[in-house]
């Protein structure tokens, strides 16, 4: 029996081609979309997930709200690993680490390689994180002081194909370090990246001070909500001698109101698309995307079987005689349910297969936008090929369902006298189904228009200061960074080289954080620190707004100068902040060191978007790692040339590194673009699976409305009448769409644009350029089919009947 | 064989009732063979329909082979239809998609005949009508006259006793139309119980009774044995 339902099925496909691709490959496209966001949500999920008992591994982190300012980060103080491992019972081990932002020199005899990511990291990093070793023992890897460990990588740079186990190397011409062990990289993906781990053993018994990354692996079986509560109240008894110390206040005190200070744990598998706070290790995912993909496959997938239901039940009429015949024959009604399945079933793995050859061409475009590195045949081919086998099948069975059941009831009377081609059933139902189509086609065209113009205004925004022609150059050398103030001349002797300055960070940092108060006042106020040297405010257009700049001349070295932000004023909450002196809280109560405030600047986004502007204090420095130089807009090239060799004579022991800051800056929107040409590609795709299907469904009325068009031009009726009524009912459908699509679309990106600090006013031009434009897409693709039809000669569709 | 007694079908729409049939009474025996004639909308395709159990009657009794079936559900009909009754339709009705020889196999395979069988059957009975030399063409390829060859072999496949036939000729030139009767006469000569529905004299002449339907109602019915054996 199947033998037959194969056979017709088949040979039916052959005979309708141009349905037959309508459908398949709207199909395709639907699948391929399905499989390409199953592929990203598989890697996007798998973060963290090969390491040994990852389940049981939590990262620490603080959130904190002292005296109006917050703070919500995965870092911790350098003790707390060292009291997981010797006060708590329900531990199995708990490690730290120390990320080293700056670009390391290593150097092994001749050879020099510059590692970016390397880490400061307890001898008990393995035990919870477990890198496959190649030589080394991972219990003694870490143990003892200047000990190394090179992933496989690295130890090729440095030693070639050598073994370099017990060999010393030189750190950034500093101190030798002597290499325990090589690990693999590892299997899977994590929420860092390191090339490098160097042993960290001493443990300051500061609280209150954050610069360690901590994970606690528990013990099986114990209970992470009683474990966090154990350990907030550890850890609170800790901080209190820090408190009265730095603070000169206690715990209750401090914390009484809307003050609070939260220890906190987060499992490391949530990391990678859960984590957004201040000072990851590396930019993390983002469920929000996970969510928007997975809807924007479904609405894909939605609307390419929209098209299978409808083209199949408009054409239901071509089947109702073969439907009465084998009815007549003896088919029951459970049969040819089963043989139209059979059919739609078919249709559908015939997609799939064009669906992975899609698959394949798009995805190197998709790994490009999404940066990432995703293949179809990989290890987990497997779970793709079973997740796609399954979805077609559901597919086939789903979209096949109503038009095979719809067909299966036809009558065998009524349609073997042929009065069932001309029958209007299903009409309701191909008409909500249009409407559900455009709705989710005019959504996305919404959404798609939204999101570039939210990107375009973080683009546009005034950052408040001038990046296009400043280059960051990262300083390697406690010689350049102590010396660079002299050599600014060298520098400036080309005189395309504009201005020169430092700072001590730049866009994609965050700025540190201390305490300060105001003379006569007994509050102390949270500041996020910019150490800055007398050329920044002119070298990148940073516009002052009261007061002045600091000034060589004016200042002396050994009294403070500070200037704030616009932000940091609001929060003071004075009038006339210039002239008033304040002090950075230096650790005990009678050691205020109190200087001038000479000067408000405007607020500047040196952090991104993610964050609205943080109450900043700038103050005048020495010791600072990030050299910047205003070039001229003419001969970049040979300009950049000329500092590499100036650079090149003065920090021979590390080559020169440049990122313009504009494009440092441009960096930090990556994620939001990338999203957004992804979010337009699918939406394209939508919209050409919908006019596939809108073209299907037009070339079928047509063709059964011959006669009536063929009567209507006998008695008079022009082309364009005739065009007019056979467009006319699917554009009231398109209209309809738009009437659901405009409030659906309002709710999903109120939601979306909540995420940011910064953004636009809803706009309504979007919602009525959409739905101009889904109209046009059906005007187009309808009055094809409808033209054909008007222009055909009436003689031809009266012999028709 | 069949047995129809004050048997009434109505039509209604929303606005309109009509009676197709108005308690008609009337047997078939076995092996007879029968016209049904009448002017259009006098009600005999809808009596062929409730003879092949294709429709169900308002009112009234229908005993098929000594069983009453005018109230069966649709799957009681089916089971019925499909082991006892054949259909020959004015415009063939085959499959498009499917051969000759598939087209005429389809019976069988709804009645879950083994595939050795079922070509075996098939062949025989297409060499029998004269259409083995088409088996593998498609009706598009076929005449109007080889078309219904092909619909009456699908009708004949499973054996059934009885025959329905819904104006056979109206799509043939005389020549086809005259084969077709013939083949008709062929199975009537070996048994088989033929109800037909026609508006031809002509076609008429073959049958052994003429029944005459006006408005629903039987208004006259003559024995044919004498025109017949004049022609």
């Amino acid at each position: 029996m199947f033998k037959n339902y194969i056979k017709v099925a088949f040979r039916s496909l052959n005979k309708n081609r141009t349905y037959a691709i309508i459908n398949i490959l709207g199909l395709a496209l639907g699948l391929a979309v399905t499989i390409l966001v199953f592929m990203f949500i598989k890697n996007e999920t798998s973060y963290e997930k090969h390491w040994d008992g990852y389940e049981r591994v939590y990262r620490t982190g603080i959130k904190a709200s002292v005296m109006g300012q917050t703070m919500d980060a995965p870092v911790s103080p350098s003790p707390m690993a060292h009291t997981f491992r010797t006060e708590f019972t329900d531990v199995e081990t708990a490690t730290r680490i120390h990320t080293i932002k700056q670009e390391i020199m290593v150097r092994y005899e001749q050879t020099k390689v510059y590692i970016q990511k390397a880490v400061q990291a307890d001898s008990t990093f393995f035990k919870v994180f477990d890198y496959e070793f190649v030589h080394g023992d991972p219990k003694t890897a870490l143990i003892g002081e200047n000990s190394i460990v090179l992933t496989e990588e690295t130890a090729k740079k440095i030693f070639g194909d050598a073994n370099p186990i017990g060999k010393i190397v030189k750190y950034d011409n500093r101190e030798d370090f002597i290499v325990k062990a090589v690990v693999k990289e590892p299997k899977g993906h994590s929420h860092f990246q390191f090339d490098m781990f160097m042993s960290q053993n001493t443990v300051r018994n500061v609280w209150m001070s954050n610069g360690q990354y901590t994970y606690v692996k528990l013990k099986e079986g114990v209970d992470a909500t009683t474990f966090l509560t154990k350990m907030r109240g550890n850890f609170m008894k800790k901080i209190e001698p820090d408190v009265e110390q730095f603070l000169g206040t206690t715990v209750a005190e401090l914390f009484k109101g809307e003050s609070y200070y939260e220890y906190q744990i987060m499992p490391l598998k949530d990391i990678h698309l859960h984590s957004k706070k201040e000072w990851e290790i590396q930019q993390n995912g983002n469920i929000m995307y996970i969510y928007v993909f997975i809807g924007i496959a479904l609405l894909v997938i939605l609307i390419a079987g929209i098209n299978f239901m409808n083209l199949s039940t408009a054409r239901a009429g071509k089947r109702a005689k073969e439907v009465g015949v084998r009815k007549v024959s003896g088919a029951s009604k459970k049969m040819l349910v089963t043989q139209f399945l059979t059919e739609s079933v078919i249709q559908s793995f015939i997609a799939l297969f064009l669906a992975f050859i899609l698959v394949e061409l798009f995805l190197p475009g998709f790994n490009n936008i999404l940066e990432t590195e995703l293949y179809l045949f990989n290890s987990h081919i497997g779970e793709t090929v079973i997740f796609s086998l399954v979805v077609t099948l559901f597919y086939g069975l789903f979209a096949g369902s109503y038009p095979a059941f719809f067909l299966s009831s036809f009558q065998p009377i009524t349609v073997l006298k042929g009065d069932i081609t001309k029958t209007n059933g299903g009409a309701l139902l191909r008409k909500i189904l249009v409407i559900t189509q455009f709705t989710a086609s005019t959504v996305l065209i919404i959404g798609m228009i939204i999101i570039f113009k939210q990107i375009s205004f973080l683009h546009n925004k005034d950052i408040g200061f001038k990046g296009d022609q400043v280059i960051v150059v990262p300083i390697q050398t406690d010689h350049m960074a102590k010396n660079f103030r002299n050599y600014k001349n060298i520098f400036l002797k080309n005189s395309n080289v504009l201005s020169a300055t430092r700072a001590s960070f730049y866009p994609g940092d965050t700025p540190n954080q201390n305490m300060y108060m105001l003379e006569g006042s007994k509050d102390q106020l949270p500041l996020w620190n910019m150490d800055v040297d007398y050329d920044f405010f002119k070298t990148l257009d940073i516009k002052m707004l009261d007061g002045r700049k600091f000034d060589r001349e004016k200042e002396s070295d050994s009294l403070p100068y500070f200037i704030l932000n616009e932000t940091a004023v609001k929060n003071l909450n004075i009038q006339n902040a210039v002239g008033r002196k304040m002090s950075k809280n230096q650790g005990s109560s009678d050691n205020f060191n109190y200087g001038n405030i000479i000067g408000v600047v405007k607020d500047f986004h040196i952090e991104g978007f993610n964050y609205e502007i943080r109450p900043m204090i700038l103050t005048i420095s020495n010791d600072l790692w990030f050299a910047s130089f205003k070039i001229a807009n003419k001969d970049m090239n040979a300009t950049i040339d000329f500092l590499e060799a100036e650079w090149g004579k003065l920090e021979s022991s590390h080559p020169f590194r440049y990122t313009f800051l504009d494009k440092k800056f441009g960096k930090l929107l990556r994620q939001q673009e990338n999203f957004g040409t992804i979010f337009l590609f699918l939406t394209i795709l939508a919209i050409i699976i919908s006019a596939m299907g809108l073209y299907g469904l037009a070339s079928y009325t047509a063709a059964q409305r011959t006669k009536e068009i063929g009567i209507r031009k006998v008695l008079g009726a022009s082309v364009s009448e005739v065009m007019r009524m056979l467009t006319k009912d699917f554009i009231k459908l398109v209209f309809v769409a738009n009437i659901f699509a405009w409030p659906i679309t309002y709710l999903l990106a109120k939601n979306w644009l909540s995420n940011f600090s910064y953004q636009i006013d809803m706009p309504i031009l979007p919602y009525v350029f959409s739905t101009l434009l889904a109209l046009l897409i059906a005007v187009i693709t309808v009055s094809f089919q409808a033209y054909q039809a008007a222009v055909s000669d009436p003689v031809e569709a009266l012999k028709y009947e | 064989m069949i047995k129809l007694n004050e048997l009434t079908k109505v039509y209604r729409t929303d606005e309109l009732e009509s009676t197709a049939l108005n308690a008609i009474s009337f047997e078939i025996k076995k092996g007879e063979f029968v016209s049904i004639m009448g002017p259009s909308g006098c009600g005999k395709s809808t009596l062929l329909n409730i003879l092949g159990m294709l429709d169900k009657p308002e009112s009234g009794s229908y005993e098929f082979i000594g069983n009453e079936v005018a109230h069966l559900k649709e799957k009681g009909r089916s089971d019925v239809r499909k082991k006892n009754i054949g259909f020959i339709f004015q415009n063939f009705n085959l499959i498009d998609e499917l051969t000759v020889f598939e087209n005429i196999e389809l019976p069988l395979l709804y009645n879950k005949v083994p595939p050795s069988e079922r070509k075996q059957r098939v062949n025989e009975l297409m060499e029998q009508i004269g259409i083995a030399h088409r088996a593998s063409h498609f009706p598009q390829q076929l005449s109007g006259g080889q078309q219904q060859r092909v619909a009456v072999a699908r009708a004949l496949i499973t054996k059934p006793p009885l025959i329905l036939a819904d104006e056979p000729t109206g799509n043939l030139d005389s020549s086809h139309g005259n084969e077709v009767m013939e083949l008709i006469c062929d199975l009537h000569e070996a048994g088989t119980t033929i109800v037909m529905v026609t508006h031809s004299s002509h076609d008429a002449s073959y049958s052994d009774r003429i029944i005459n339907l006006l408005d629903g109602q039987i208004v006259s019915e003559k024995k044919n044995k004498l025109v017949k054996a004049a022609i």
